[in-house]
């Protein structure tokens, strides 16, 4: 899927991708991604896949989150956290729960986010992201990684991130791990938002100089992508994660 | 090895084996109101529990694991009963749908202001404590090596089975040692069987955690069990350090004169297979009472 938007002096274009684990159905996909095209926000989120509605806690936060300009510093984030955490409680409200859905519902939703905004500035476009988890945003540029956050090495991935938690009792500890940064473009730029099990592939493959995975992902269609990331995962290059990937794309118009 | 991605098509086994003999009716030494098999039987309850919550996604329980509880003592024999019969490997869903009963207690927990609120909450029982007979050790793991063999010609690529034997004394009926280590050569094309033992004492004895050689051990029955524990892969290591247990790299799965706060972890690091946090039913301040 593909969208593209078109100022005076830049095009934007993004590409997207969502993908279940292997052997699973796409309704049991946990990633989520979201796009508002026109106001240049992009979200991936990742549910926990141990924790309680995670797929629907992803994709809420990825949604709401290029939907709410108001969500960028660490207290607006905050709050806004909260009050989807809350919204996503009382959704809950009514059902009759068996015991261990009672018991994982009363320890919440938990889910990798991040999300980016980008303003396309005359002279040059600026990113801001904002990230909690292992979900994370690549900076590329002519094939080199200028940046990655939250994490920056393929290594750094573990079964254990700190997650944004639907509980906002959990808050207090969880927040302090939110990762807030900008950065400038220049035409030719790729940003790509990944969930954790691309993102660690991405990241190994800058790390061993195998490919350059910002033209890779722009230049297959989806069922080539697709046909890729089942090879790699099936042979156990990748771990069989969910995926999710944007593609953004930032040129100069040519005129 | 031992990373065998644990899914609904390629699931893993876990064996509870306990010993239910009548000295387990004995306390633990220094606390003469718990008899050791009231607290082997919450921590068994505790132990299908987070097994439960870990498979549970939303409403559904996904069947990653296929669990057995084995009790010996009077009788060798699967300790589940009601609605899951005589069976002894019973996928994890129905675990979770078939508990004898759910009792309602309440728990603390922090209020997320810096407090704590108590909440009701729903405790599910599995396995009534029970102890009688002696120790027929050397039966009980013939049965598991019979139930191991029958699910490892049906899954003979996941990740492999994990037995946890826990138990107070010298076995009854011979020496485990053959058996353990026939246990110990099956496997999947993922590794070996596990096969880890705590043996939990009522004596003031200075207890061995996780030993990497046997020097530390002073009688033949613990060398016995050390010789049938089998090493801890790194995922499991990783667990162990998350719960502050001095494991090391060549570290056996095995516990000697274990108290109550041994078992917990043993069944803790035991169940952590793929290097998930462990999952932890009990709070610091409990734990620091019970050691």
């Amino acid at each position: 899927m593909s969208s593209v938007k078109q100022s005076l002096i830049w095009d934007v274009e993004t590409r997207q991708l969502l993908l279940p684990k292997l052997g699973h159905e796409p309704s049991e996909c946990e990633d989520a991604v979201a796009v508002d095209i026109q106001n240049c926000r992009f979200a991936v989120a990742d549910g926990a896949t141990e924790a309680f509605d995670s797929r629907n806690w992803a994709q809420r936060l990825a949604q709401h989150w290029v939907a709410n300009e108001s969500a960028s510093t660490l207290d607006e984030f905050r709050e806004w956290v909260a009050a989807e955490g809350r919204e996503l409680r009382d959704s809950w409200n009514g059902l009759s729960l068996s015991w261990y859905s009672e018991e994982k519902a009363r320890t919440g939703s938990f889910a990798a986010l991040v999300g980016v905004e980008l303003d396309l500035k005359v002279d040059a476009p600026e990113w801001k992201a904002i990230a909690l988890g292992d979900a994370c945003l690549l900076h590329c540029r002519r094939g080199t990684l200028l940046k990655s956050l939250p994490l920056c090495r393929s290594e750094s991935f573990n079964s254990a991130p700190v997650l944004v938690a639907s509980d906002c009792s959990m808050h207090e500890a969880s927040m302090k791990s939110v990762v807030i940064d900008s950065g400038s473009c220049e035409s030719g730029d790729v940003l790509l938002l990944l969930s954790d099990g691309v993102a660690s592939w991405c990241l190994e493959r800058f790390e061993k100089d195998e490919l350059e995975p910002s033209d890779f992902l722009g230049t297959k269609d989806g069922d080539e992508l697709k046909r890729f990331f089942d090879d790699e995962r099936l042979a156990g290059r990748m771990r069989n994660d969910d995926v999710a990937v944007i593609r953004i794309e930032i040129k100069r118009r040519v005129s | 090895m031992y990373s065998a991605q644990i899914t609904r098509a390629n699931p893993t086994c876990i064996v509870l084996l306990i010993d239910q003999s009548g000295s387990m009716s004995d306390p633990f030494s220094g606390d003469s109101a718990r008899k050791k098999s009231d607290f082997v039987a919450e921590a068994v309850n505790h132990t299908l529990h987070d097994l439960v919550i870990r498979c549970t996604k939303t409403e559904e329980v996904r069947n990653y694991y296929h669990v057995a509880v084995v009790g010996y003592g009077r009788n060798v024999g699967t300790c589940f009963s009601g609605e899951l019969g005589a069976r002894y490997l019973v996928p994890i869903s129905e675990v979770a749908d078939y508990p004898l009963q759910v009792k309602s207690t309440y728990k603390r927990v922090s209020d997320g202001a810096g407090g704590w609120v108590e909440i009701p909450v729903r405790y599910p029982v599995w396995i009534h404590p029970m102890s009688d007979g002696k120790t027929p050790m050397c039966e009980a793991l013939a049965k598991v090596k019979e139930v191991l063999e029958r699910w490892l010609l049906e899954h003979p690529r996941g990740f492999p089975p994990t037995v946890l034997h826990l138990t107070d004394g010298e076995s009854s009926d011979g020496d485990p040692n053959e058996i353990g280590q026939q246990i110990m050569s099956m496997g999947t094309d993922d590794g070996a069987v596990l096969l880890f033992n705590c043996h939990i004492s009522s004596r003031r004895s200075a207890k061995i955690e996780y030993p990497t050689d046997e020097r530390a051990l002073a009688d033949g029955f613990a060398r016995s069990l050390f010789h049938i524990s089998s090493r801890l892969p790194s995922n499991f290591l990783s667990a162990a350090a998350q719960l502050g247990v001095n494991a090391m790299e060549g570290s056996r799965g095995f516990v000697f004169n274990g108290d109550p706060s041994s078992i917990v972890q043993f069944y803790e690091i035991g169940t952590s297979l793929t290097g998930m946090t462990p999952y932890r039913w009990m709070d610091d301040a409990s734990r620091s009472e019970m050691a």
